[in-house]
C-alpha cells in the first residue's frame, strides 16, 4: 500500500509530460492562430501572443477561400455517408442474417479489401473517373471514397445486427411483416447506436480524404479542406496565421465527432482480442 | 436453435431459396461497387503493368513482364523498397513501446485520468493531412517554435534544420508518423490491460514478483492476440502512409523520403510514368494481401 502512494505522483507527472509532449503542434496551432501577422513572423518567435488576434478569423473566413473548402469538404462527406449507408444497410443485413453459397468467400473479401491502400487503385480510379466525365466534380470523390468507407462499414453494421437477438425479428416477421419492413421498423431503430458510429465513421473518413482529392480535384472551386489547406501552403506565400485559423475550425469539429465513436471503432478494429 | 430454423434454412439440395434470392439481392448493390470501384481497378492495374503506356496513359502495347524487368535494375527502385521496410520496422517499433508505456501510464488509477485519456487519443482524431501541414509549421527553421522551444529550455543548444537536409528529414516525417500512431496502440494495449483479471496481478504479488516480474509474466501474456492484431495492423497502415510524407517532404530532399507509396504516386502522377506506377502498385498490392491474409487468419480465429 504505501509502495503505491509513491507510484501516483509519478505516473502523474509523466502523464502531464507525455500529453503535452503529444499536444505539441497544437499549441504551437493555437498559438499562432491567436497572433496578428506581424507577430508571426518574427524570430525568434515565442509562445504568448502579445496581442490577441481574433480578427485572423474573420479574415481567413472572408478574403480567402476557407469558407469554399468547408462547404465542399461537408458536401462531399455527407454525399459518401449516404451513399455508404444506402449500401452497406442491406448487405450487413444479408451478411448477418442470411446463410448463403459463397458467403466465407464474400466476409474475407469485405475485410482484406478494407485494408488495400488507395494507392493501388488510384491509377486506374482516375482512368475510370475521367472517362466518366466526372473529373474536378463533387460525384467523382463521393463515388471513390465511398470504396474505401464501404467495406469497414458492412463489417461494423453486420456485428451489430448480429448481436440483436433473432426472436424479436420473428415474431414481427410471424405477426405478418415482411422483411423489409422488419429492417427498417425493427432493426435499424434497434442498431441505431450502430448506425450512428458508422455514419460518423464514414463522415470523418471523407473529411480526411487526402490522396484521391489531389488525384480528381483540380480547381480551387471543388476542393475540399485537406486539399484547399495544401495548396494555400504551396502557392502562396503561406499567412500560417490564417492557415492555422482554417486548421483549428477543421479539426474541432472532427476530433468531437471522433471521441463519441472512438470505443466502437476500436472494437470493430481488433475484434475478439480485446475480450479474449 | 429452432428460432434459427426459420431465419437462416439451409435445406440441402435447395440452394436457389427464397431466402438466399433476398440475401443476394441485398448484397448486389455493394457487391457491384466493390467489384466495379475497386476489383476491376485492382485487375486493370495489373494488365497496365505489363503494356508500355503513352504519357496520358494510354496502353501501346503489350510488353509481358519487361516493365517488372526494367524496375527491377533500377538502383532508385531497390533504395525506396529497402527505405519502405525500414521506415515501416521503425515507425511500428516506437510506436508499440511508446503505446505500451502510455498504457502503463494510464493503466493506473487517478483522477483526471480520463481527462489524460482523451487528450492523448487527439493526434489520432485529427486530420491527419491537416495534422501533417501543421508539422511543417512546427518544423519551420526560422519562425517554428519547436526550434525556439528546444534552444530555450536547453535541450538542444543547436537543432537541425528539420527538413533541411535528408537524414533529419527522415527523422521529422517519420515522427509526425508514429506520432499519429500512438494513441490507437495505446487505448488497444489499455483495454488489453484492463481485462487482464486482478488476481493473476495478486497472485503474483503474494509469490513475491516485484513489478518488472508482473509486467513480463502477467501483463505480456495477457497481452499476446491484442499485440499481435495491433503491430499487424500498424504496419499496414505504416506501410501504406502517404499523407505524411507527401504534404511535408513531398518525398524530398534528395529523394530521401520517398516510400513506395509515395514513389508510385510521384512516378504515376508527376512523371507520368504509368506503366512503372502500375508495376510497383501491383508489388504493392501483393505485400498488402500478405499482411492482410494474416490479420484476417488472426481476427478470425479470435472470431469463432
Amino acid at each position: 500500500m504505501k509502495k503505491k502512494r509513491v507510484i501516483k505522483p509519478v505516473v502523474i507527472v509523466w502523464t502531464v509530460i507525455v500529453v503535452c509532449f503529444l499536444l505539441f503542434p497544437f499549441f504551437v496551432m493555437i498559438s499562432t492562430m491567436l497572433k496578428p501577422g506581424s507577430e508571426v513572423y518574427v524570430s525568434p518567435p515565442y509562445w504568448i501572443p502579445k496581442k490577441i488576434a481574433l480578427s485572423n478569423f474573420i479574415e481567413m473566413w472572408t478574403q480567402h477561400p476557407f469558407a469554399r473548402f468547408f462547404l465542399n469538404s461537408f458536401i462531399i462527406a455527407a454525399g459518401t455517408t449516404i451513399l455508404t449507408t444506402v449500401l452497406c444497410v442491406p448487405a450487413a443485413y444479408a451478411v448477418s442474417r442470411f446463410r448463403f453459397f459463397g458467403q466465407k468467400l464474400l466476409l474475407y473479401m469485405y475485410l482484406v479489401v478494407q485494408m488495400f491502400s488507395p494507392i493501388i487503385v488510384v491509377i486506374a480510379l482516375f482512368k475510370i473517373i475521367s472517362r466518366l466525365h466526372m473529373l474536378d466534380t463533387y460525384l467523382g470523390l463521393i463515388l471513390v471514397n465511398t470504396v474505401f468507407t464501404l467495406s469497414f462499414v458492412t463489417w461494423m453494421l453486420a456485428g451489430y445486427f448480429k448481436s440483436i437477438p433473432v426472436d424479436i425479428e420473428e415474431a414481427a416477421l410471424i405477426d405478418g411483416c415482411t422483411r423489409v419492413q422488419t429492417i427498417l421498423k425493427i432493426m435499424i431503430p434497434i442498431a441505431a447506436p450502430g448506425l450512428v458510429t458508422t455514419t460518423i465513421y464514414s463522415f470523418i473518413a471523407s473529411w480526411n480524404e487526402f490522396m484521391f482529392a489531389l488525384t480528381l480535384v483540380q480547381s480551387v472551386k471543388k476542393s475540399p479542406l485537406t486539399l484547399g489547406l495544401y495548396n494555400f501552403v504551396g502557392r502562396y506565400t503561406t499567412q500560417w496565421e490564417f492557415l492555422t485559423a482554417a486548421a483549428f475550425l477543421a479539426i474541432i469539429p472532427i476530433i468531437v465527432l471522433f471521441l463519441l465513436i472512438e470505443k466502437e471503432l476500436v472494437a470493430g478494429i481488433v475484434g475478439g482480442a480485446v475480450k479474449g | 436453435m429452432a428460432n434459427m430454423r426459420v431465419l437462416q434454412p439451409r435445406r440441402k439440395g435447395h440452394f436457389w431459396t427464397t431466402e438466399s434470392k433476398l440475401a443476394f439481392l441485398f448484397l448486389l448493390p455493394a457487391t457491384i461497387y466493390l467489384l466495379a470501384f475497386m476489383i476491376y481497378p485492382i485487375l486493370n492495374v495489373i494488365i497496365m503493368s505489363t503494356y508500355q503506356t503513352s504519357k496520358m496513359a494510354k496502353m501501346l502495347k503489350f510488353t509481358g513482364f519487361t516493365n517488372y524487368w526494367n524496375l527491377f535494375q533500377r538502383k532508385d527502385f531497390w533504395q525506396v523498397m529497402l527505405r519502405s521496410i525500414y521506415w515501416t520496422g521503425l515507425a511500428v517499433a516506437v510506436k508499440t513501446v511508446f503505446g505500451m508505456v502510455i498504457a502503463l501510464l494510464l493503466n493506473v488509477k487517478y483522477t483526471g485520468r480520463k481527462v489524460a485519456r482523451t487528450l492523448i487519443i487527439i493526434p489520432w482524431a485529427s486530420s491527419i493531412p491537416i495534422s501533417s501541414l501543421l508539422w511543417t509549421w512546427v518544423y519551420h527553421p526560422e519562425f517554428g517554435l519547436l526550434n525556439y522551444t528546444l534552444k530555450v529550455t536547453g535541450i538542444w543548444k543547436n537543432p537541425p534544420v528539420w527538413l533541411g537536409a535528408p537524414a533529419s528529414a527522415f527523422f521529422s516525417v517519420i515522427w509526425v508518423d508514429i506520432w499519429i500512431g500512438i494513441p490507437f496502440m495505446t487505448l488497444v494495449f489499455l483495454a488489453g490491460m484492463q481485462s487482464i483479471s486482478q488476481d493473476l496481478y495478486e497472485a503474483a504479488e503474494v509469490d513475491g514478483a516485484n513489478a518488472l516480474k508482473r509486467f513480463i509474466y502477467v501483463t505480456l501474456p495477457g497481452l499476446r492476440d491484442v499485440l499481435l492484431i495491433a503491430t499487424l495492423l500498424s504496419t499496414l497502415w505504416t506501410f501504406n502512409d502517404f499523407n505524411t510524407i507527401y504534404i511535408i517532404t513531398e518525398g524530398g530532399p534528395a529523394n530521401s523520403t520517398h516510400i513506395l507509396i509515395t514513389y508510385i504516386y510521384e512516378n504515376t502522377f508527376h512523371f507520368l510514368k504509368w506503366n512503372y506506377g502500375a508495376v510497383m502498385a501491383v508489388i504493392t498490392f501483393i505485400i498488402l494481401s500478405i499482411i492482410a491474409w494474416i490479420y484476417s487468419r488472426v481476427y478470425f480465429r479470435r472470431e469463432t
